[in-house]
């Protein structure tokens, strides 16, 4: 059996280690450092407003007076997202041979010519004014008002359950100068 | 007849002798590996403590594994402090364990607990040294589990759920972000959401993984309209819209719970601006743009 043994000689000097060895036994926890990644801020709204701006060019006939130079689109109101977008679709899309160029002011200019006039909702009252000066000037005027077809837009941007779809006004369109294509109808709300 | 008595005495005597010297001469191997450790001689104290651990008489005492998983210690310290996989710290631990079996006396069941907490603490480092340096998730999950196991031998009813929180947190933010710097990386994204996941099952309202989970959603509703080219024609961009709104959704349900914690986050405020925007919930565009303002956030517009 063996004996039981209790270092009792060397217990004083052994504790004495240890406890110098506390010392080194104070280890502590390295905190853990966290990276927090931040939202995108990218404005989604505003790509998906230019590819949809960039769609409408291929369901309308401008006339031949509007065919040549460059395709303007042009922004009323302030909007520097939308601009930046649609900047990134002049690089990058043409319509038809035509390069897309953009312009944009914050108030109504009515010399600007454009083949898309898109009037955004910080000048609402500027639709009734736009549709009025742009009849038969083959301009395809977008908007995005409640209710700014009954004053003139051919296409105004609304939203139906966070999605983003469009109205569609053929009688204006036509009354804009532009040949229309029954297509698109199916991919609208049709408000004539 | 009395001279027989005599060598047979003689005998006895030595045969006592030579057993007690020999359990002496163990009893003086262990003085000697302490002194040994004292004077930092702790290569020949390993030997000798070796020696001593195998003797019947001394390898029931719980001297002489305490004082082994010391010596040990002093060459893990040297050489093995950074290793996931040290066979020195195994002998520790098993060290401390069979002196832990063995009822030690108070003083040396502290100075056992101490050197098993502080084992435990170097896998813990270790596990945040994997994870942040060589972003190696595999091998910091291995010494974050070897952590909890060693902490719990020291510390049987510790509770280990604010770590663990700690833990799982820190591998979700880390991953998310890497996620974030490449979309590609869907390993990382899927390491991210496990971590985020397990984190919110350990805590149901923990805000930073409500948020880091609410950003990954929206950043991925995000990217998928990012990524959409101009000339996709409107039955695509249909479907690409539906899509992004249920993750936007997805995304505002974390982040709501991160923002009811804590008003005043500037992710969670800035997060569901963004979240709102992909919605075109323009009365919570709005709501939420003032209240950046209202916190000093910038905004693009």
């Amino acid at each position: 059996m063996p004996i039981k043994f209790k270092c009792y000689i060397c217990n004083s000097l052994f504790n004495k280690k240890l406890q110098k060895s506390f010392k080194y036994l104070v280890v502590l926890f390295c905190l853990i450092s966290f990276r927090f990644q931040q939202p995108s801020n990218f404005d989604t709204n505003s790509k998906i407003k230019a590819v949809f701006l960039y769609n409408f060019t291929r369901y309308f006939e401008w006339p031949d007076k509007k065919k040549e130079g460059n395709f303007i689109i042009y922004v009323i109101g302030k909007n520097d997202n939308l601009i930046t977008e649609l900047k990134g679709l002049s690089g990058k899309k043409k319509v038809g041979t035509q390069d897309i160029e953009i312009k944009n002011s914050i108030a109504f200019d009515a010399s600007i010519s454009s083949q898309i006039i898109y009037v955004l909702n910080d000048v609402p009252k500027a639709v009734s004014e736009v549709a009025s000066k742009h009849k038969n000037k083959g301009a395809l005027v977008v908007s995005e008002t409640a209710g700014a077809c009954k004053q003139g837009s051919s296409i105004n941007f609304v939203v139906i359950e966070n999605k983003l779809k469009f109205e569609y006004h053929k009688n204006n369109a036509v009354k804009s100068g532009l040949k229309t294509n029954d297509d698109f109808k199916a991919l609208a709300i049709n408000v004539d | 007849m009395t001279h027989l008595r005599y060598i047979v005495k003689t005998i006895v005597a030595s045969i006592l002798l030579l057993c007690s010297s020999h359990g002496f001469a163990q009893v003086d191997k262990l003085i000697r590996a302490q002194q040994l450790l004292n004077t930092k001689s702790v290569d020949v104290a390993k030997l000798a403590i070796d020696s001593v651990i195998q003797h019947t008489q001394t390898k029931a005492d719980f001297v002489s594994w305490t004082t082994r998983a010391f010596i040990y210690f002093e060459i893990y310290k040297r050489t093995d402090k950074q290793k996931l996989y040290s066979p020195l710290r195994d002998t520790i631990i098993s060290s401390l364990k069979t002196s832990m079996s063995l009822k030690p006396d108070a003083d040396y069941e502290t100075n056992n607990k101490k050197l098993l907490t502080s084992i435990s603490i170097n896998y813990y480092n270790l596990a945040k040294n994997l994870l942040q340096d060589s972003v190696n998730e595999k091998r910091s999950a291995i010494a974050y589990s070897k952590y909890k196991e060693v902490f719990i031998l020291a510390e049987p009813k510790a509770n280990l759920l604010s770590k663990d929180i700690e833990y799982y947190s820190a591998v979700g933010s880390i991953y998310s972000d890497l996620f974030g710097k490449d979309k590609n990386n869907t390993k990382a994204e899927e390491t991210a959401k496990i971590a985020l996941f397990k984190v919110l099952e350990l805590q149901q309202d923990n805000p930073s993984a409500n948020r880091n989970l609410g950003i990954m959603y929206c950043n991925k509703a995000t990217d998928l309209i990012q990524s959409l080219d101009y000339g996709a024609d409107i039955s695509q961009l249909d479907i690409i819209q539906e899509n992004a709104i249920k993750l936007a959704k997805q995304a505002e349900q974390f982040m709501l719970k991160a923002y009811q914690a804590d008003e005043k986050n500037h992710s969670s405020v800035l997060g569901l601006y963004y979240i709102y925007r992909i919605l075109s919930n323009q009365p919570k565009v709005d709501e939420f743009a003032k209240k950046c303002k209202d916190l000093g956030i910038k905004l693009d517009k």
